[in-house]
Formats: structure tokens, sequence, C-alpha cells
């Protein structure tokens, strides 16, 4: 099954945060809420574009810190599981949903103060024309993730059941300077890859987390980071 | 999808504005639930199902 297709199946969609986020997953979840965070600074009144939100994680805790946003996606229920949760949650008010192609998206130019997308990139077969799509509805901020070629994820990554895109840190620069955007700042982590955490217990994943943010803190750590998180300006 | 979302939102293909037909809005907080945003300049219909648009360009739909 090819990457797109998977993702939008309906029993994906409904298990997705249940599979990836629990067990050694929620670690994940800390750690990208976290980048997410740091990435954008305080929120309080901005415009956020969130590129395949999926369903929602940080839709949700961005409207919580008073951003109004947008989750765009390609999946229907996965936003349709999104839409439900915001309800829930009581943050409906600052976020809409949209089905909608991220090469082609349905904004003007330069409307958001900040557009990112986490988890994207490696499943992107046309990045090049997604991050100048992301750069053009921006006044701001680009915020992305991606995979690294030249890490453990290497290991497990045919196995994966979507193709995954590993990125080299001269592809990062070329794409973001291709799309118009400076690199303003970065972060790297996760010696271990998301995979192998997903599969542990909370008991093992604590100490291995520390093992690990531990030699991704310094240089070679980094370089064998399998994720990184890459913070552009227009 | 809140009608202020219009201000925003625009044709995916031409980045015109979109006109909005409200079919049915949900009770309590007036949101739309279904309807219909058409391009102003191509005429390219984008439906709203159950409260969120569907602004995929028509090559993608399935």
């Amino acid at each position: 099954m090819k990457g797109q297709e998977w993702y939008q199946a309906d029993a994906v969609a409904e298990e997705y945060d249940a599979k990836r986020f629990s067990k050694g997953g929620r670690l994940i979840d800390r750690r990208e809420k976290e980048a997410v965070l740091n990435a954008l600074g305080p929120v309080e009144g901005d415009d956020v574009l969130e590129i395949a939100c999926g369903t929602g994680r940080f839709t949700a805790l961005l409207a919580e810190r008073g951003a109004d946003i947008v989750g765009l996606d390609i999946s229907e229920a996965m936003l349709a599981q999104g839409r439900e949760k915001a309800r829930r949650a009581g943050v409906g008010e600052r976020i809409e949903f949209i089905r909608g192609d991220a090469a082609r998206l349905p904004f003007p130019d330069d409307h958001f103060d900040t557009v990112f997308a986490m988890r994207f990139f490696h499943l992107a077969e046309t990045p090049a024309k997604f991050l100048a799509e992301m750069a053009r509805v921006s006044k701001r901020t680009v915020f992305f993730d991606t995979f690294n070629d030249g890490s453990l994820r290497v290991l497990y990554n045919w196995a994966l059941p979507m193709g995954s895109h590993l990125y080299s840190r001269g592809d990062v620069e070329r794409l973001v300077r291709d799309a118009g955007l400076g690199l303003a700042e970065e972060a790297h982590d996760f010696v271990f890859p998301y995979g192998f955490y997903r599969e542990i217990p909370n008991a093992v994943a604590d100490p291995i987390r520390d093992v690990d943010t531990t030699i991704g803190d310094n240089p070679v750590g980094r370089r064998l980071a399998s994720v990184s998180y890459w913070t552009a300006e227009v | 999808m809140k009608e202020s979302l219009l201000d925003i939102i625009c044709c995916p293909l031409d980045k015109h504005d979109l006109e909005l037909t409200v079919e049915e809005r949900d009770e309590e907080d007036g949101e739309i639930v279904e309807g219909l945003l058409v391009c102003t300049d191509c005429g390219e219909e984008y439906p709203i199902e159950e409260g969120i648009p569907n602004l995929l360009p028509p090559d993608m739909r399935e």
C-alpha cells in the first residue's frame, strides 16, 4: 500500500494516536510538542497554519495557547477525528480544519504568521513544491522536521508500511534556499529512532531516553540523530 | 466551518475568492455543516461536508 493510501484509511486514522503515542511513543509526543512550542514561541493572537495536521495533536495544543489555527490535511478520516477532538476539548472556536492539497494551498500569499508541518516531509514525494507553497503563504516563520539520512533510522526504514524519505543536511539547506527562505534555527534529536521507542514499555523508555539525550548532546551524537527540527524565516 | 473562514480561504487553483452557499448549520454554534463553495472566477465547486470544507483540487478528489 502506498503511503498516501495507508494514511487515509479509516482504520489507520482511528488507531493512529493510540498506536503511535502510547508506550515509549509518549516520549516522542512530548519532544515533538516541545519542538513546536520552542520554534513558534508565544502564539497568542498569531495566525498559524499546520500542514498535514492529521488528528490535530499540535493544532489543539496551539489553540489552547491562543493561536488562531487552521489545520490542513489530505485525509477526511483524520480531519473528522481532529474536529471531534477539538470540539470536545473546547478549543473549536480557534480551530478550522480543511481538506486540501499541500502543493496547492487554498490561501493567499503571506497570510499566516507561521506555517509548520510535523512528520510530513518524510512522506513527501515532491518536497520542494511543498516547502515553496508553505513559504508562499507565510509572512514570517516556516517550521518542519525531517528524518535523517545517516542515522539508525536507515536500519528499519525499509520495513515501514509507507515509503519514508530520509534527508541529508545538504538536502534541507537546498530545499530551504530554493523556497526563498533562510535557515534560522535547528535542533537534532533521537539517536534511537521513533520505531524503537514505540516498541518498548514506559519503564524502559525513560532510562533509554536519558542515554539518548546524553549521546545526542555531543557533536558525534548530533550527526547520528534520526530527527531534525528546522526553523526557517521568510 | 465558521463563516469567518471565508475571509481566508480561496480557490486552490487560481486563488480567487469563493462564494458560499449554506445547506445546513449547526443549531448550537451556527457553524456550517453542509454547503458549497464556488470559485468566483473559474466556477470550480468545493463541497463542505460534516463541517469540513474539501478544497482538494478536482484531480485529487476520489
